[in-house]
């Protein structure tokens, strides 16, 4: 080859800066074209929407824009970041994680204010609590609440029974009214039931205990608070189920296998129904569902938002209110197990009715009165990340037998670390 | 390869102030000559460039420019969206005291040495095999090499069901004989050796396909003459095989260090259904290896400076690896 170095170099800087050129060209086109476009595109994850509601959708606004839908697959999150970092082929519409939203709040310029569009006159219409997490501290709204997670205690009756111990949800949820009494239980039904547990990890307890309060890791002057009494308190009580050998330390994808057999209840959100049901179809009508121990917290629950390329914002606004009105999203329930965001959908019909996985109970009857009571917390956009090591440190708990104490030191240390990283003081 | 023909008959004409004829050729050209003739000829071989350049032009987009950018990024705080803060070394100074990172390289280096030895070593082993059996020579080259062309990601799955803890094959199998249930997916070092075994399984056939062809290259009267001399298969192994195959060796040293240092699939697999932590590496953070780490930092946490840092920090790590490992196995070659 008679490539000189020279030559070579000449050629690499010429291919960096043409390809810097590409990317800097495709910046500026991406605002282009009005703001009534004829055709609009919607990007979701596989169960975000009921794929039903969305299809009506396409033949209801049919006649005023062409309304083209994308379920993405794999990390939608990371997807629609760069798609919004380059600028050009955005969304007109895009879901948004209810767990991913606090991270994209400190980019809200990215997207449109829905108020401005008329979220304001609906806006009562859904849960108060949901809504105000996906607006800014300067009152601008980015997310249309799709659903939510309120959570709940599932628990086997027929072991209760077994037990002697009360089986009536209502009996339940106040037997287990506090932590302390759930673990009780716990104990008194591994007496007599051997081999079976309360829970499957202690790091689920942790992560409900926290939802129950209205502080997080990070507080609205984005000082880090995690090491302070309101996380230690959920801490501890994470570790009690532990201690006092209810806890079967599921980690990995055995819980499938698990929840059938060894495990006595499980805490999670209403979505989590349809995991037990698809794990353990055998126990059809052995489950009951009743309030959490220490009340209701959130797990999970989407959002729709308008990113500011968005080719038609009156008309996208009209389709997202149409696809989530109360009365469609109600029948989100029925299709695809989504918890509706507005609290009128619990009095309709799609919602009442009763569920034989659960023996015929109305579970609504629980999860409805739970999505009313979560409280209002403030979510920091590094939130999730500071949370992590909390988590890590209670798995190591469970499989390393590693001392609580430490673990605690280790995790409030770590995620001082990654707050610092991400720019809280 | 030969230098393309820069001056032919045809364009001589045009060298306007050139010294006459084509064929003679000043000792010294002047410079401005010098560059047309460059330009010149570039463009007389425009439709080779032109072949040979999607090559480049992807490498360039998406290889050469983001290797660069992230550099750059390592020096910014950026969430993938919002503005860029020069932060200067800052991403580096949080690098030094950050506990996860450093374990992470040890993890990656424990996984990486767990792997690698078990991998070359039986690569070659199996090499030597493969090349003495008489029959049914494709079917194990075959048999071999096919889990070098399985998806990670289904390998990874299967070896989790394989080794899972509470209802894993494995288990099950050592509870027929008496051995209680092992952690396989909890024990921080059975974790690392879980991960090894499966990387050992992926890699052992590419390594044997490419120590087989060098085997083939080895002239039999070398073993024949050996033979004579009355060294038996061991010996002729040592001295003259792993001789003969140093430099197929050093290469295949060289490509697991790379690939070895940069797992990052079979962890996230074997421990993405962690409901609490998807991309930590499972309990006790033990299969959290370095790309792993900025997999989480970058696109999880959206902390793509840290994420950066992290990456450009572990380069000059496998750079360093590369090198020893270079002179390792060169060491002794001249004696």
């Amino acid at each position: 080859m008679d490539l000189s170095r020279r030559r070579f170099l000449q050629a690499a800087a010429f291919t960096a800066a043409a390809s810097g050129l590409t990317v800097a060209c495709g910046n500026g086109s991406g605002s282009a074209g009005g703001k009534n476009g004829k055709s609009l595109t919607l990007w979701y994850w596989g169960g975000a929407l009921s794929d039903k509601v969305v299809a009506e959708a396409k033949t209801h606004f049919g006649k005023d824009v062409k309304l083209t839908v994308a379920s993405i697959g794999g990390d939608f999150k990371s997807k629609l970041t760069t798609t919004l970092a380059a600028g050009t082929s955005v969304p007109d519409i895009t879901g948004i994680k209810g767990e991913d939203m606090a991270s994209f709040l400190p980019n809200a310029n990215r997207f449109l204010d829905l108020n401005e569009l008329g979220f304001k006159e609906v806006s009562s219409k859904y849960l108060d609590w949901k809504t105000k997490l996906a607006r800014t501290e300067d009152g601008k709204q980015i997310g249309f609440p799709i659903d939510i997670g309120p959570t709940a205690l599932f628990f086997r009756a027929d072991r209760f029974d077994k037990a002697g111990l009360p089986t009536d949800p209502d009996k339940v949820a106040a037997e287990a009214g506090t932590w302390e009494d759930y673990f009780a239980l716990g104990v008194e039904l591994r007496k007599k039931v051997p081999g079976t547990y309360l829970i499957n990890n202690i790091s689920s307890v942790f992560n409900i205990a926290v939802g129950q309060g209205t502080e997080r890791f990070i507080d609205r002057d984005n000082r880090f608070i995690g090491d302070q009494d309101h996380i230690r308190k959920a801490w501890t009580t994470a570790i009690r189920p532990y201690t006092l050998g209810i806890d079967a330390k599921i980690n990995d994808n055995t819980w499938n296998a698990a929840v059938g057999k060894s495990l006595n209840t499980e805490l999670g959100a209403a979505w989590h129904a349809l995991d037990i049901e698809q794990a353990a179809p055998g126990t059809k009508g052995k489950w009951r569902v009743c309030a959490t121990p220490g009340g209701p917290a959130n797990q999970g629950g989407s959002y729709l938002a308008l990113p500011k390329q968005c080719r038609n914002p009156e008309e996208a606004f009209k389709i997202i209110s149409w696809i989530l009105s109360p009365e469609n999203d109600a029948r989100g329930f029925t299709d695809a197990a989504i918890f509706p965001a507005a609290p009128a959908a619990y009095s309709m019909p799609a919602m009442t009715g009763g569920d034989p996985f659960f023996g015929g109970q109305k579970v609504i009857e629980v999860f409805g009165p739970a999505a009313k009571a979560i409280p209002a917390s403030y979510e920091a956009p590094a939130d999730a990340a500071v949370m992590a090591p909390y988590m890590t440190a209670l798995t190591s708990i469970e499989a390393k037998g590693r001392n609580p104490d430490d673990a605690w030191k280790d995790a409030v240390g770590q995620a001082r670390q990654i707050a610092r990283r991400q720019g809280v003081k | 390869m030969t230098s393309p023909p820069v001056t032919g008959p045809a364009v001589a004409p045009r060298h306007r102030g050139g010294p006459g004829p084509a064929r003679f050729r000043p000792r010294r050209t002047p410079p401005a000559g010098t560059a047309r003739r460059a330009r010149r000829g570039v463009l007389a071989h425009w439709r080779q460039y032109l072949a040979i350049s999607p090559f480049f032009l992807i490498f360039g987009a998406f290889s050469f420019f983001p290797v660069f950018y992230s550099l750059y990024l390592a020096f910014q705080r950026w969430d993938g969206m919002g503005t860029m803060q020069f932060v200067g070394l800052d991403q580096f100074r949080f690098l030094l005291d950050d506990p996860v990172f450093w374990m992470s390289i040890r993890n990656t280096l424990a996984i990486w040495v767990l792997s690698t030895v078990p991998t070359l070593f039986g690569a070659l082993v199996l090499a030597t095999l493969l090349h003495s059996v008489r029959r049914f020579k494709g079917f194990y080259r075959i048999a071999l090499y096919i889990p070098n062309v399985t998806s990670i990601v289904a390998v990874a799955i299967f070896f989790g069901a394989v080794f899972s803890n509470n209802f894993g094959l494995v288990n099950a199998i050592l509870g027929t004989v008496g051995i209680p249930p092992v952690p396989w997916l909890s024990n921080p070092w059975l974790i690392k050796l879980v991960i090894a075994l499966l990387m050992t399984w992926m890699w052992t056939g590419y390594n044997m396909i490419i120590y087989l062809a060098g085997l083939q290259a080895i002239p039999t009267q070398i073993y024949e003459a050996a033979k004579l001399d009355g060294a038996g298969p061991v010996r002729t192994f040592f001295q003259i095989t792993v001789p003969i195959m140093r430099p197929i060796i050093l290469f295949t040293v060289v490509i697991s260090t790379i690939n070895g240092l940069q797992s990052f699939s079979e962890p996230q697999v074997l421990f993405g259904s962690n409901a609490a932590n998807p991309n930590l590496g499972g309990p006790g953070q033990a299969g959290l290896t370095t790309l792993l780490y900025f997999y989480q930092s970058a696109f999880v946490n959206n902390d793509y400076g840290y994420g950066a840092a992290i990456v450009w920090a572990f380069f000059v790590l496998i750079l360093v690896l590369v090198v020893v490992n270079w002179r390792l196995v060169q060491r002794g070659r001249k004696s």
